[in-house]
């Protein structure tokens, strides 16, 4: 085997990938507060260097930076591996309510046809209630409303509403507390303009 | 130095069969095909352009051009249909139909390298331009596949062996890319174990018990699962140990055998008790790749093709 040292070196760069993606992971999670280990400076200095193994410190039209983002993406290690961490967060809902000429109102949630699509369904709702930026969560749900509207054409105006699902411990279950659902916002679609009018508790 | 040095190449350059590479290969052409098989009813609602699915496929390829604009995706493919006049519906049925025969191919061991290459192709442009509605599966799928495809195949149970008698590869080769599996392995758990011991919810079971309970994954009643709440705890501390520890028990001979047992089991949990049925095929899939053969069925020495000379 001549090629030996080609792939050990791949191996350090491939494992060097690994460690500082899921160390930057972990440092973010400590820095935002979401762990018992309280955050301190040492803690951003620490997820900068991880960071900047991966060349997120470069500019984003960076060579260097969009070469080793392909790679990461296709080899599958472009994030780290903390599901369910530190903590469950809360689930998200997303109901509309089709409203139609005659007064009539309807309500329908994203529908798939099997269990495998509803956990990426699933995703999706985490996405859009992960996401800080405004309108891009105001446009992630209009997609979905546009789905809705294909299964029925005849409603005039879609209102969606976005909400967190609200778990009981155990000791609340016990006590007779049932999952509840927590409004976040509202986006009102009309089929003439498909514009959004946005509400927030 | 020397010594060290030694160690080293001995420790990532192993003389091994292909008996695990033969599992990695049988167990993710499973997987592909089970996870097209799940999707076959969805696959272009979930990934079709503006307009016709779920959510735009388009978004998700934006995002992912904002960061790198060569990553494969089902845009590409889309993009080259049309060229031949063909809808987006047609290509996206033929790339649904393409990944489910790859995964046929590598559960016989037909053209493995090839099937791999388009395994991982498939997936990939799937799993990124569904970026917004991929979850943990979609990831350790990428992986599996990208390590699949960069192996010595074929191995010798593989229908290509068999028809076509290639020259043996060498041990050391096979012995490098199962290390390399089980390392990034030890990491994975290492890495989740860490980032769950830090939330206090795992020491007192209350995130598992949330995690039971939570729509989609909530497929048992909780009204069942309450009697059983003196057991939250001391399984999600298992949990932890069980992850934070796989990087130092599993490769410890006295007790592999028992940790990839839990491990696994820890996985067929997940399964039947959240519904993540090939989320739990794939990691257990891994994990009987890189370490089962040994602990669990014995495998023949594997004879080293090189002289320590020629190792360097």
């Amino acid at each position: 085997m001549r090629q030996k040292p080609v792939y050990l070196a791949w191996f350090v760069l491939h494992f060097l990938f690994i460690i500082a993606g899921s160390s930057r992971e972990t440092f973010g999670l400590i820095e935002r507060g979401l762990t018992i280990i309280p955050s301190g400076s040492y803690v951003g200095a620490a997820e900068k260097i991880a960071s900047a193994v991966l060349a997120q410190n470069l500019p984003a039209s960076n060579p260097l930076r969009r070469a080793l983002a392909t790679y990461l993406q296709m080899a599958g290690i472009e994030r780290g591996y903390g599901y369910f961490a530190p903590n469950v967060p809360a689930g998200y809902k997303l109901v509309f309510e089709l409203h139609y000429r005659d007064g009539r109102v309807d309500y329908e949630l994203p529908r798939v046809n099997s269990a495998a699509a509803g956990l990426r369904v699933a995703s999706l709702l985490d996405e859009i209630g992960r996401t800080r930026y405004d309108p891009l969560r105001e446009y992630l749900v209009k997609m979905v409303a546009r789905s809705i509207w294909r299964d029925h054409p005849g409603a005039t105006t879609i209102r969606a509403v976005f909400g967190t699902i609200n778990l009981p411990s155990i000791a609340e279950f016990e006590q007779g507390k049932r999952e509840s659902y927590q409004f976040l916002y509202a986006y009102d679609f009309s089929l003439r303009d498909d514009s959004a009018e946005s509400q927030e508790p | 130095m020397e010594a060290w040095k030694e160690r080293l190449r001995k420790f990532l350059f192993p003389a091994e069969t292909d008996y695990w590479l033969a599992i990695l290969r049988v167990g993710l052409g499973l997987q592909v095909v089970l996870h097209s098989l799940s999707l076959k009813n969805d696959w272009n609602y979930l990934f079709a352009g503006s307009g016709n699915g779920l959510i735009s496929r388009t978004l998700s390829e934006a995002l992912l051009s904002a960061e790198t604009p060569f990553v494969p995706r089902l845009g590409w493919l889309v993009t080259i249909g049309e060229r031949f006049g063909l809808p987006e519906e047609a290509i996206l049925s033929a790339a649904w139909l393409c990944l489910l025969c790859a995964g046929c191919s590598l559960l016989i061991g037909l053209f493995s390298r090839s099937s791999a290459i388009l395994a991982w192709f498939l997936h990939l442009c799937a799993a990124k331009s569904g970026g917004l509605v991929s979850y943990g599966v979609d990831n350790f799928m990428t992986i599996g596949l990208f390590y699949l495809m960069l192996s010595p195949l074929p191995d010798r149970i593989s229908l290509d062996w068999r028809l076509r008698r290639p020259s043996p590869k060498p041990p050391e080769l096979f012995g490098f890319f199962r290390r390399i599996l089980q390392l990034h392995l030890c990491l994975i758990y290492f890495f989740g174990g860490l980032a769950k011991s830090l939330g206090s919810g795992w020491w007192d079971g209350s995130n598992l018990w949330r995690a039971l309970i939570r729509p989609p994954f909530n497929v048992i009643a909780p009204e069942i699962l309450v009697k059983w709440k003196y057991l939250f705890p001391v399984a999600g501390a298992c949990i932890c140990i069980l992850e934070m520890g796989y990087p130092f028990f599993i490769w410890q001979r006295r007790t592999r055998a028992i940790w990839l047992a839990c491990i696994c089991g820890m996985h067929v949990a997940i399964g039947l008790t959240m519904g993540m049925y090939l989320f739990a095929s794939v990691m257990i899939i891994l994990n009987v790749a890189a370490f089962g053969p040994g602990p669990f069925w014995a495998q023949p020495r594997a004879v080293s093709l090189t002289t320590p000379d020629q190792t360097t």
